[in-house]
């Protein structure tokens, strides 16, 4: 279609069509041009719209990150300390040894460090908890949509794993606090420390960096990640259904006439789908790298890295929702504005590729 | 390769050994997250109802907290909220997806949107909160109701636009076609034509919009952050912290007090309540537009 349709409107002083036709000797006044004009140019506004919101985004927060991007520069994403606020730590002389100065400990004031590396480690990691959780069952379950079920469970259960989509978050944080982190502290952790801990080549997963046990209150990393699992589960599931289903059938279809058995012909439409199947998968990382509350419910908000899953972690979005409403400190509001840059430009990327995986691989075709 | 023959019994049975499992496998995983969703929405349910009551709609905070009443005051803040978001979102978004399907279908400036679009539907809902502080909290000096609805405005407009696009993709092109060759113009095809033929599925693309935002908690802890009492005194020019039903549970739940914590969970329960029953509204009206 063209900006300006074809209007070709039969001349009004043609006798026949004055005659047959009170439509045909309808011309468009000089008000409905005017009409037709302002809603094409209230349209291409509104489009525009979009684009400015997105250039706003970026915008707003290069602007007010900016002091943070100065202080820190390249150096913010490896720093491994994040402390708001100012240490007080006892003077060390050059032996290391604590200065006293008239029986009194001298003290020095440590100023606040701002370093991402606790936060973007936390992210990816528990998205990478929920992927592994996730990406199996949403696959398998994909699958069975496709190539299993008649279209009478089909429809039910596509129903009720998108409506798993619906579910807000919040609720999912609710039900990870008083359900499954009491489960995973009293039975499940328990249950793998005396499993695993005997041996010694999984100490690292019990212990921290002083070689202390760490207490398992259930709220940590493993929950988070197994949280954001279980919400990413509908939109990969959805995806992924949609690229199996735009599968050409003669694809199976000859794989199955080959010999092939059901699984090897799954196997060749998987194959055949795994450009759209990997776009679905950016698209769940990206879901969990940006979801927020039910996050900062459970995964027990601590500024450390620790290799353990057992310990408790903070992500880039739970940071945000902790610390943002309170910092009064213009520095730390700045870097705060900055991890939310880190997090807008990581799912930005994400969504970007995962958009050209799935409709360059699939989906486009699928759409009549 | 070839020193194995090409129809050996065992490979045969291995094959289909794997397959059976591999079919099973699916099966289960299915059947896992089907027990999963029961699982979550069964104990929120069941937790939901018993400290559900009519008190929980009827009644204002008390400031109490062993009788903390109920949570009329974030039930009416929300819909305010997301009444104010609707009244930007839904026609900005539908504009686009009118210039989407309508206009241009093949300009830049409408495939750099669709693309805008899928990238903004994608951004993290907590960076919305804080591109709403920066906006209207900072200027204007103190949490609102504005800086809340544009959070939630900034999240509806490009869910709208790409439903409303989508919908008005689905009607026939013999529709324009005959509207134009009537001598109807542009706009009158659109808006009595195109629009009317694609009402219900429109109408469900506004409602998953809703949906979607009325659920949403993170975009609002920096811009209306929720509070006690729902006021519109001086609504204007002295903006206010103002309620909202998901900040309110976050904050109920997140608290110390038992009583406060069984209307968190009653909240939740009429929330989800709330995006069911429009989810089975979308399903019946998208069913009965296909057919």
């Amino acid at each position: 279609m063209t900006n300006q349709p074809a209007q070709e409107q039969p001349s009004p002083d043609s006798d026949q069509a004055a005659d047959t036709s009170v439509a045909l000797r309808h011309r468009p006044s000089v008000f409905s041009k005017l009409v037709d004009q302002s809603l094409l140019t209230v349209c291409r506004f509104s489009a525009c719209v979009v684009l400015l919101m997105l250039g706003a985004l970026l915008f707003v927060l290069v602007k007010s990150s900016w002091p943070a991007i100065q202080q820190f520069g390249g150096s913010f994403i490896i720093g491994t300390t994040w402390r708001p606020n100012p240490l007080e730590q006892p003077a060390r002389d050059a032996a290391g040894k604590i200065i006293f100065e008239d029986g009194e400990m001298v003290t020095k004031t440590v100023p606040p460090e701002f370093g991402a590396l606790p936060v973007v480690y936390g992210t990816l990691l528990s998205s990478a908890i929920a992927l592994v959780f996730a990406v199996p069952l949403s696959l398998g379950c994909a699958l069975f949509l496709v190539r299993i079920a008649p279209w009478w469970i089909e429809k039910p259960v596509s129903f009720l794993v998108e409506f798993l989509a619906a579910i807000p978050s919040i609720a999912f944080g609710l039900w990870g606090l008083f359900i499954l982190a009491p489960f995973l502290q009293e039975y499940a952790e328990p249950w793998a420390k005396t499993l695993l801990g005997g041996l010694g080549v999984f100490n690292w997963m019990f212990t921290d960096s002083a070689n202390r046990p760490i207490s398992l209150t259930g709220r940590d990393m493993l929950c988070g990640g197994l949280i954001l699992g279980i919400m990413i589960v509908p939109i990969i599931t959805a995806i992924s259904r949609d690229v199996l289903r735009a599968v050409p059938r003669h694809q199976i279809e000859g794989s199955l006439a080959l010999g092939a058995t059901w699984w090897q012909s799954c196997v060749e439409m998987l194959k055949y789908a795994k450009a759209g199947l990997f776009g679905a998968v950016m698209l769940g990382f990206a879901r969990a790298a940006g979801e927020t509350m039910a996050v900062t419910m459970v995964i027990g908000n601590n500024n450390q890295i620790s290799p353990s899953p057992f310990a408790p972690a903070q992500t880039m979005a739970s940071l945000l929702a902790n610390e943002f409403a309170e910092a009064a400190d213009p520095l730390h509001q700045s870097a705060l504005k900055l991890v939310a840059l880190v997090l807008l430009v990581m799912s930005l990327f994400l969504n970007i590729i995962a958009r050209y995986l799935v409709v360059g691989g699939a989906s486009g075709k699928s759409r009549e | 390769m070839s020193d194995t023959p090409p129809f050996s019994t065992s490979k045969l049975w291995q094959a289909k050994i794997v397959s059976s499992v591999a079919f099973s496998l699916c099966v289960a995983c299915s059947a896992f997250i089907i027990f999963l969703l029961a699982l979550i929405t069964g104990y929120l349910g069941y937790i939901g109802f018993s400290s559900l009551s009519l008190d929980f709609f009827t009644k204002d905070p008390t400031g109490d907290v062993f009788n903390p009443g109920g949570m009329r005051h974030a039930i009416l803040g929300t819909l305010v909220l997301l009444s104010m978001a609707s009244l930007v979102a839904i026609p900005t978004g539908m504009a686009v997806g009118v210039y989407l399907s309508e206009y241009a279908e093949r300009s830049w400036l409408a495939s750099v949107t669709r693309f805008v679009c899928d990238v903004l539907a994608g951004v993290p809902s907590i960076v919305v909160g804080v591109l709403g502080y920066e906006l209207l909290v900072v200027p204007m000096g103190n949490f609102s109701a504005f800086a809340g609805s544009l959070a939630l405005a900034f999240i509806m407009v490009p869910i709208v636009a790409r439903t409303t696009e989508e919908m008005l993709r689905l009607v026939p092109n013999s529709y324009r076609e005959a509207s134009i060759a009537l001598g109807a113009t542009k706009a009158v095809t659109i808006f009595k034509v195109v629009i009317p033929a694609a009402t219900g599925p429109v109408i469900t693309g506004i409602m998953l919009a809703l949906a979607r935002v009325a659920g949403e908690t993170a975009p609002l802890l920096f811009t209306a952050l929720g509070a006690r009492l729902l006021s519109f005194n001086n609504f204007f020019s002295d903006p206010q912290p103002f309620p909202s039903l998901t900040a309110q549970i976050y904050k109920y739940a997140t608290g110390p007090y038992a009583a406060e914590k069984q209307l968190a969970w009653a909240g939740i329960l009429v929330l989800i309540g709330l995006i069911f029953v429009i989810n089975v509204l979308i399903r019946l009206v998208v069913a009965r537009s296909k057919r």
